[in-house]
């Protein structure tokens, strides 16, 4: 179905061009060449564009998806071919926007790269695309892949013994790169070369296995062959940067970086298997083939969300490499959270498995195993303990198989470039939930770690029962007049958004909320806020249990299990340490009562929190008894700045295609009575407390290792300081009720002692 | 004696009228526009103002709203 046979027939064109014209009336068709001489695809945004001068194939309603001469893709998700359509498209495209039943995907460099790296060929994805699309495609866009493709996968990375080899089939293409500056800097020269200077080897031609699911031909397999590969050996230490100056925007040569590991008899092999008992779901299965698609190991990023098992990708991966394996995550709870995931997936023996924290310093034995440890310990830069820094050269020594890495989008970039100078890895897995930062250093990644190799679509996910289906819900809380008028003060213009937060109407919406899901539903509550100030206001006045940066362990883990298990705590606030870090699988509601202004990820995070799938399957499919099983709230105060902050922070999920409900009349108004502020003077009272407490109480809570995009300067931490760095001035205030009340389970304001002792009698004097 | 004021009558929600009370008491005296403010949620404003409220609050509404940059 070339689209050569289709110009021959002059009439189609007529036709197709008479239907456009009768939908889409309206649309200025004067310019006709605007479009016609772009390169790039992300010049015109924002503008209208008029498509009708696309061809429809006659039978384009058996086909699924648009392509349009922008590099924009739209896939109609209605359509029998779907699935396959959504598998493909994923593959060569970014995802920009996946509604319930029209996707916009988007062709780019890096994502052409991607797809070529998994071992789709220009011409199979100009192939597939056409036979996909509803109209001929344009040329543009065949022109655009061909340019994009037409150097990719011809030039590898290679770690041999501990070297890296800039590896390629074509001696040319070698030399052109060794014309850059920075490339021949990074050029080690040793004896033994070859004439030119390349060292050639005799390489085995790879079974390359096609992506053609979608054309139904039969698995093509390439003769092997022999080969000359050139190489030649770069300063480990210069890698990221030949990696970088080899991307789509400089050399166009992007580098595969692929690991052989079944042929790799240097590095002793890890016994270690997947539990008969783990059972991949089908599109984990699917994206551990994008990484090992041709038998080899891909480094990439795959991309899944929140509570749809992204622990048993890394643990398959592993097995499947069955090589020493380093395992990154972000802090020592879920340094231990992956300890166990690897001990419940895989037949890994405890003494295999070693974690590397500032606590628990476990020597490694044997020649292979699995080190799990977290950022912050591979690249401080600090002095370190003997004990530790025996360890760390022992991991800067080894050649690792894999390098797993979790939570992704978190870390700096110059926090992983160090942790990828220190270690050697074959082959880097990079695992998260929500591929966007507010500075936009995800592209960072592409070069850091590799493409992204796969990325589930959240509503199939729902639709399949793995995740909860969510209805998320935006609370219009409007301001009380003596909030607003405080609230429009310029001598408040620091203490906004503690207003904005502590509205009386917002507490009331708040606190009906939580008693309709405690006492109607029977739901677990989890209320965020990222306002210390607003934090502690709410969970005193309500008499509710709340975790925070200055909370110690021991008592986060009294007041989880009591979540978790008492009947009569079900309700916890936490602040944003809540927002990763904390594993809270009963949950399913979630209120949010302040969060990090325009944050799209810590929203995406937050909604992770209750997105692991609860209850029946056939409760939760479509059609079940229940249609939403978890909520979310977000309660905002209308006429401020929150309002902005909230719908920016919306826009990712919306682009997975959640859609957010607006509520405007809660708390209803009989139940106005039985709740806090009701009258005038205790609302009064309020303001006043706001008002009065300093800035600084008022102020975001500063955690020193949340590392998120406010906060990146604060991201490396010494050790042991931790607990006490974190809760910053806010917490100062906090410190003076801690030493008064030791024992006592919740660390409030000392504010009125009366009142804190009948909250502990009457809280925890019961269990 | 009964003095007769032209004026406009505002009817809004309660935050919009504490925001152009507001915007009121930022003015300087001789520029204070309100005549006579009635409750929580109307007002009697002077009649050469109107068209400075609206666009004031749309400025500020604006401010308020995400669009989303495409």
């Amino acid at each position: 179905m070339g689209h050569g046979a289709e110009k021959g027939r002059p009439f189609k064109k007529f036709k197709a061009a008479a239907k456009f014209e009768d939908s889409k009336k309206g649309f200025a068709d004067d310019d006709d060449d605007a479009y016609g001489g772009d390169d790039a695809y992300d010049d015109d945004e924002g503008k209208t564009k008029d498509f009708s001068k696309l061809e429809l194939k006659p039978d384009h309603t058996n086909r699924p998806l648009w392509a349009c001469d922008n590099g924009r893709i739209f896939l109609e998700t209605f359509s029998p071919l779907y699935k396959q359509a959504y598998d493909f498209l994923i593959a060569i495209a970014e995802p920009v926007c996946r509604p319930e039943s029209m996707h916009e995907y988007n062709l780019t460099p890096h994502s052409l790269y991607a797809a070529v790296s998994v071992g789709l060929e220009t011409e199979t994805i100009i192939a597939v695309l056409n036979k996909l699309s509803k109209t001929k495609l344009p040329k543009e866009m065949i022109r655009f892949i061909h340019d994009s493709t037409a150097n990719y996968g011809k030039v590898k990375l290679v770690l041999k013994k501990n070297r890296y080899y800039v590896e390629s089939p074509f001696p040319e293409v070698l030399k052109t790169l060794l014309r850059d500056d920075a490339i021949s800097r990074a050029r080690i020269t040793s004896e033994g070369t070859h004439g030119d200077g390349f060292t050639i080897s005799k390489a085995l031609g790879e079974i390359e296995g096609t992506h053609d699911e979608l054309l139904n031909q039969a698995e093509v397999a390439a003769v092997a062959e022999e080969k000359e590969a050139h190489a030649f050996e770069i300063d480990p230490s210069q890698v990221e940067n030949v990696k970088q100056r080899c991307l789509p925007n400089a050399l166009n040569y992007p580098m595969l970086e692929e690991y052989d590991f079944r042929n790799d008899t240097v590095n002793p092999d890890l016994e270690m298997e997947l539990k008969p008992q783990a059972q991949p779901r089908p599109y984990q299965e699917k994206s551990l083939s994008k990484m090992f698609g041709n038998g080899r190991a891909r480094s990439g990023i795959i991309v899944l969300p929140c509570g749809a098992g992204k622990s048993l990708v890394g643990v398959s991966a592993a097995s499947r490499i069955k090589k020493s394996c380093l395992c990154l995550a972000t802090n020592a709870v879920s340094v231990d959270q992956w300890a166990f995931q690897f001990k419940l997936w895989s037949t890994i023996r405890d003494e295999q498995i070693c974690r590397f924290t500032s606590d628990s310093k476990e020597r490694f034995r044997g020649n292979a195993g699995v080190v799990v440890t977290t950022y912050n310990m591979v690249a401080f830069g600090g002095k370190r303990s003997e004990e530790s820094e025996k360890i760390i050269e022992e991991i800067r020594n080894r050649e690792w198989g894999l390098l797993l890495m979790d939570e992704v989008h978190v870390v700096p970039a110059h926090m992983f470039r160090k942790v990828i100078s220190i270690t050697k890895s074959h082959c880097k897995l990079g695992l998260t939930a929500t591929l966007v930062r507010e500075d936009e250093r995800i592209t960072d990644l592409n070069f850091l770690i590799g493409p992204k190799l796969y990325e589930a679509n959240w509503l199939d996910l729902v639709k399949g029962g793995f995740i909860a289906n969510v209805q998320c819900a935006e609370v219009w809380c409007p301001m009380t007049k003596e909030f607003f008028a405080e609230y429009l003060k310029k001598e408040n213009s620091k203490k906004r958004q503690a207003l904005y937060v502590m509205n009386p109407n917002k507490f009331r919406a708040c606190e009906f909320l939580i008693n309709y899901h405690e006492r109607a539903r029977g739901d677990k509550i989890i209320v965020f806020a990222d306002n210390l100030f607003a934090l502690t206001e709410y969970a005193m006045k309500l008499r509710k249990p709340m975790i925070y940066g200055a909370t110690s362990h021991v008592e986060r883990t009294k007041i989880l299990q009591a979540f978790k298990t008492s009947k009569d705590v079900n309700t916890v606030f936490l602040s944003k340490v809540g927002d990763n870090s904390i594993d809270i699988p009963e949950a399913n509601v979630i209120i949010q009562i302040s969060s990090h202004a325009g944050s799209r990820r810590q929203e995406a995070q937050r909604l992770g929190r209750i997105l692991r799938a609860k209850g029946k399957l056939q409760d939760r499919m479509a059609g079940g008894k229940e249609e939403y099983n978890a909520f979310f709230y977000s309660l905002v105060s209308t006429d401020t700045q929150e309002m902005y902050y909230s719908t920016k922070r919306q826009q990712f999920l919306i682009d997975q295609g959640y859609s957010f409900k607006v509520i405007t009349s809660l708390p209803p108004s009989d139940e106005g009575s039985r709740l806090h502020y009701h009258h005038l003077d205790d609302q009064l009272a309020l303001l006043g407390k706001v008002l009065n407490a300093g800035d600084d109480a008022v102020g975001l809570e500063q955690l020193e290792d949340d590392a998120d995009e406010l906060a990146l300067k604060s991201a490396r931490r010494s050790q042991g300081s931790m607990s006490a760095m974190s809760g910053a001035k806010g917490m100062v205030y906090m410190e003076y009720s801690t030493g008064r009340n030791k024992g006592q389970q919740i660390k409030s304001k000392p504010k009125d002692p009366a009142k804190r002792h009948h909250l502990f009698r009457k809280r925890f004097g019961s269990t | 004696m009964v003095n007769a004021t032209k004026g406009v009558f505002i009817s809004c929600d309660i935050p919009m009228a504490q925001y152009i009370v507001n915007m009121n008491a930022s003015l300087p005296a001789s520029d204070k526009f309100i005549i006579h403010i009635l409750d929580s949620t109307h007002m009697f404003v002077q009649p050469h103002v109107e068209q400075m409220i609206r666009s004031q609050i749309a400025k500020f509404r604006e401010d308020n709203t995400y669009v989303k940059p495409s």
